[in-house]
Parts: structure tokens; C-alpha cells; sequence
């Protein structure tokens, strides 16, 4: 008699076990669906749609894969794409030559690090609609600060915000200022953690400090490397408001970003089912480029 | 001589590497000095060019954004808003790090790669069909709709930072604990916990921080009533002129718990960040 239920508990409590996971992740994973389900459902049914200002009040057409269609047939899309994939490739680039530069002087033995960290550290913390101000204001042309000094160097004042070719860079320069310094800790952090004996054997067989930092610092970071390069490209692909603030897309979209044409066709042509496609869009890009960031990651593992 | 000119190019290299970090520090922080100095001037001299560095400070722009504006309610919003976002972000953000830290299954990797997708999530894509949600259950305007969607986001940092501290915690403490009777819940409550507190700490104040700076939901989701601190910033900006006085004095203003924080947090900051993938 006894036999038998001890064997049911077992499996019962094998059961448990294999169920233990569950019950510290499942919380969040379930508030994150319920969540998310509706507004994601919702999306992908509006994408399907024909809903614009002319259609909403007489039933929205179904019209299947049009709006994805038409926008590969876009100029405007396409060509937000294109910024997009400019910013954060110019973007990433800065952050991380300087941010390795930065890393590389603060993991160096000064005296109050502590308190240049915090400093350095400001930027990334800063309201996003503050940063596009306070950078509004300093790129003005009359009245920027930036062209003032630059002119008592004896530089041109330059049109940042309002040519098409300065734009972009603007957009970037801000970006770059924004974040440096989150790369640089993320560096920091890693070349914190590196173990000294590589670098001994290294020094003893009369490697020079540059070939120790291409052939033994980069390797042993890329973990760290690659974390970081997920992170920033989450956030520089779906930038908003930042570029919106100093910018609003313009000059000419010349830094209309995917958000930002998102922002345009969903809020001010209220075109919701084309606003919702390339939102759709957007995410597939986002999801291949950072599975495949993901999966390197998961390699170094 | 000879021996003493390594030791001069070492103290050299010394003193350029302080050049340099001071360089980064200026300009790190030179265009927030600006925005705090702009705010504490007559609102006549800001386009004053050459700009004028010495002037008698003023808290007319102070007043006038005190003045002009349900500041104070404002205020309470972003503080309500931020902590009731980060306390829930924190707690299932913690259980879930837990799980991930402790345990491996099938899918292990991949599923909390996926934990990251809600990250994703470009928030101009959600925010329509938000609105429509949060329209149909009457809840536009409202603090509620605001902490829900600013869930999205913190969950994913918060279990993200998190997995990096557990794993610095020993799995011996627990399993010592267990074999002492204790449950496994009661391992985490009682060994584990405590000791990621400060982890826990920075944890917080990144979400919060997210939280303090966002904008875009709170412009489209909010109105008058559950309205948050950075939307009245850009209410000083209408078609007809750009009150920089006022601007630069709110912004100040919201800057204030960004300052404070990034002074105590930094250490953990990034070591948080950083950890969550690299360790197995």
C-alpha cells in the first residue's frame, strides 16, 4: 500500500521541481504579455487595415499585405530606413572609439576616479527632453553657444540644425555626447574584471602595449563588447525624441528616423494601418540584428 | 640624468592623462552647467552674444514655472508614477533574475534573451493601440495607464540587472541554508536578498530614472491631470516663442534627483548592466 504513493509523490515531487523555475520567472513574463498582448494584437490587425481619417467612421477595409507592400514602394520610408541605419552606425562607432578611449584612461590609477566617474556618468542619466533643449540652444546658428566659440577660433559659424548635410551629424554628435559615456562604463566594468596573468606572459615575451590591447584586451572583452553593442543598438534604432527635439526629422528628412516617420504618418496624417506596418517592420529588423548579437553572446557563454 | 627620463616621460604621461580626463569630465558636464546657469538668468540675457558669465543670479524663472504651472502636482505625478512603476518592476524583476540565476532548463539562454524583446519595442509602435486600450477602459489621463506602460520597459531592465548580482552571490550560502532545513524561498529571503541589496538599490534607481525621464507616453497618454515633469518642459514652447528661461529652469528642476543619484549609484550602475549576460 505504502509503496505505490511513495512513488506517486516522487514524481509528484519531480514534478514540483521541474515546475520550481516557473514560479520565480513566470510573474514577470505573465504581466509582460498581458501587457503587451492587446497593443501588439491590436497593431498587427491595424497593419492589415486601411484605417485613415477618411476610412474610420464608414468600417476600415481590410486590405491585407498592402501596407506592407506600398511601403517598400515608399521613397520616404525607404529613406528613413536608410537614416536610421546611418545614425546608428555612425553613433556606435563614436561611442565605442571613444568610449574605449575614455575606459582605457579612467581603468588608470587617479586620484579621485570616483568622482570623475560620477561626472562622466551625467550625460546618460539626463532627461532625454532636457538633452534636446540644452543642445537645441548651444547648436543654434545666431545664437549658439558652439558657433560663438568656434568663431573666436576662427571657424565659419556652421548651419548644424538647419542643413541637410550638418544634420546628421548634429543628430549624432548629441547622441554621442549622450552615451559615450555609458559604453565607456560598460568597458570599464570588463577591463575591471580582466585577470592579470595573460598580460605577465604577454609582457615577458616582449609584446608591446598595443599588440597586448589588440591581441589579448579586445578578445578577453568581447563579451562585454557585444552586451553593450546589443544595448546601444536597442536604443540608437528606435531613437525618438532626442532627434525630434532638435531636429524634428528635418532638414528635408535628412534625420527622419524610422520612429520619427512612424510619428509622422500615425500622428499627424493619422494613417494608423501604414504607421503600424512599418512599425512591424522596424521590429523584424530590430529582432534579426539583435538575435544574431543574442547568439554571438550566447557562443561566449 | 640617463635614469631619470623614464620616470619624466612616466610623470609626463601622468599629467596628460589628466588633461585628458578632465577634457571628458568639461565636456560631459559644460552643457548641463550651461542649462543650470541659463536658468538663474534674467531671461533677456540668454541670446546675449557674447554670452555673459557673470551676471546677478535670478529666481524670476523659478517663479514664473512655479507660478504658470500645477508644478506640484506635476511633481507628484512623475514621483508616484516612477516609484509605483519601479516597485512592481523590482519585485517580479527580482523573482525572475532569481529563476534565471539559479536554475537551467531547456531554453534556458533564449529565454531570457527574449525577456529583452518588450525592450525592443519601439514605443511609437505600441502607443496607438495603448491609447485605443486605455481609451476603451477609461483610463486616459490617468497615473494607472502611465505605470502599465512604463512596465514594458522596467521589467526587462530590472530582471536584466538583476541576474548579473545573483550570480555574484555563491549558490553555497543557499544550499549550506537548505540543508539546514530552510526552504528554498526562505534561502532567498533570508541568504540571498540581503546580500544583493545594494544591487538591488541601483536597480532601482535606473528604473526610476527611465521612468523620471520618459516622455513620449507620458505626451500621448497623459493630459491635465496625471501629466509628468518632462511633458512641462516642452510646454514652454509653443508656436509663437520658446521661453529658454522657463525651459532651462524646469529642466534644472527635474535634473535635480538625476544628480543626486548618479553621485551614489555609479559604482553599482554599471556593474549591473554589464553583468547580466556575460556570466553563464
Amino acid at each position: 500500500m505504502n509503496l505505490p504513493q511513495s512513488q506517486v509523490s516522487n514524481k509528484y515531487r519531480r514534478l514540483i521541481r521541474k515546475l520550481e523555475p516557473a514560479f520565480y520567472i513566470a510573474p514577470a513574463f505573465v504581466v509582460l504579455t498581458v501587457v503587451l498582448l492587446y497593443p501588439l494584437g491590436y497593431a498587427l490587425w491595424l497593419s492589415f487595415h486601411e484605417w485613415t481619417l477618411r476610412t474610420f467612421k464608414q468600417g476600415i477595409p481590410f486590405i491585407g499585405f498592402q501596407n506592407y507592400t506600398d511601403l517598400f514602394s515608399n521613397p520616404d520610408f525607404l529613406n528613413s530606413i536608410k537614416i536610421t541605419f546611418t545614425f546608428v552606425f555612425l553613433a556606435i562607432s563614436f561611442e565605442f572609439i571613444l568610449g574605449m578611449g575614455l575606459a582605457l584612461l579612467l581603468n588608470q590609477e587617479l586620484k579621485g576616479r570616483g568622482l570623475f566617474r560620477s561626472m562622466i556618468l551625467l550625460p546618460m542619466m539626463c532627461t532625454n527632453v532636457v538633452i534636446g533643449l540644452i543642445w537645441r540652444l548651444l547648436l543654434n546658428y545666431q545664437y549658439g553657444l558652439v558657433n560663438y566659440y568656434l568663431g573666436r577660433l576662427g571657424i565659419l559659424p556652421i548651419e548644424w540644425l538647419s542643413s541637410p548635410k550638418v544634420a546628421m551629424a548634429s543628430v549624432v554628435l548629441v547622441d554621442v555626447w549622450n552615451t559615450t559615456s555609458f559604453v565607456a562604463l560598460m568597458l570599464l566594468a570588463g577591463l575591471q574584471s580582466l585577470p592579470d596573468e595573460p598580460y605577465e606572459a604577454a609582457k615577458m615575451d616582449g609584446a608591446s602595449e598595443l599588440q597586448s590591447f589588440f591581441f589579448l584586451t579586445l578578445p578577453l572583452l568581447k563579451p562585454i563588447i557585444l552586451v553593450t553593442l546589443l544595448w546601444r543598438f536597442i536604443d540608437t534604432f528606435r531613437i525618438f525624441d532626442v532627434v525630434y527635439l532638435l531636429t524634428a526629422g528635418g532638414p528635408a528628412r535628412a534625420t527622419e528616423t524610422v520612429s520619427i516617420y512612424i510619428y509622422r504618418y500615425g500622428f499627424q496624417s493619422f494613417n494608423l494601418g501604414v504607421a503600424a506596418a512599418s512599425a512591424f517592420i522596424m521590429l523584424l529588423i530590430m529582432l534579426v540584428f539583435a538575435g544574431l548579437l543574442a547568439r554571438s553572446i550566447g557562443q561566449e557563454e | 640624468m640617463q635614469s631619470n627620463f623614464p620616470r619624466l616621460v612616466k610623470r609626463l604621461s601622468k599629467i596628460f592623462i589628466y588633461i585628458l580626463v578632465i577634457l571628458a569630465v568639461f565636456l560631459s558636464i559644460a552643457p548641463i552647467v550651461y542649462l543650470v546657469l541659463t536658468s538663474f538668468k534674467e531671461p533677456e540675457l540668454t541670446f546675449v552674444i557674447p554670452p555673459v558669465w557673470s551676471f546677478t543670479p535670478t529666481l524670476k524663472n523659478y517663479k514664473e514655472v512655479l507660478s504658470s504651472t500645477d508644478f506640484n502636482k506635476y511633481f507628484l505625478n512623475s514621483v508616484i508614477t516612477a516609484l509605483s512603476t519601479t516597485a512592481i518592476a523590482l519585485t517580479l524583476g527580482t523573482l525572475a533574475a532569481y529563476g534565471f540565476s539559479r536554475f537551467r532548463f531547456r531554453g534556458h539562454f533564449w529565454l531570457k534573451m527574449s525577456s529583452l524583446i518588450p525592450q525592443m519595442l519601439p514605443p511609437i509602435a505600441i502607443i496607438v493601440p495603448l491609447y485605443v486600450l486605455f481609451s476603451r477602459l477609461d483610463w486616459i489621463d490617468t497615473r494607472q495607464s502611465l505605470i502599465i506602460s512604463y512596465l514594458t520597459f522596467t521589467i526587462p531592465l530590472c530582471t536584466w540587472m538583476m541576474i548579473g548580482f545573483f550570480d555574484d552571490v555563491p549558490i553555497e550560502l543557499e544550499e549550506a541554508a537548505m540543508i539546514d532545513g530552510c526552504s528554498r524561498f526562505g534561502a532567498l529571503s533570508r541568504i540571498s536578498l540581503p546580500l544583493v541589496v545594494p544591487g538591488m538599490a541601483a536597480t532601482a534607481i535606473l528604473a526610476f530614472l527611465y521612468c523620471w525621464n520618459e516622455f513620449l507616453y507620458a505626451v500621448i497618454l497623459t493630459g491635465r491631470n496625471a501629466r509628468t515633469l518632462p511633458v512641462i518642459i516642452t510646454s514652454f514652447m509653443t508656436n509663437k516663442s520658446v521661453l529658454w528661461g522657463r525651459i532651462a529652469a524646469s529642466g534644472t528642476l527635474v535634473l535635480i534627483p538625476v544628480l543626486i543619484f548618479a553621485l551614489l549609484a555609479q559604482r553599482y550602475l554599471v556593474r549591473g548592466l554589464a553583468k547580466g549576460a556575460v556570466k553563464g
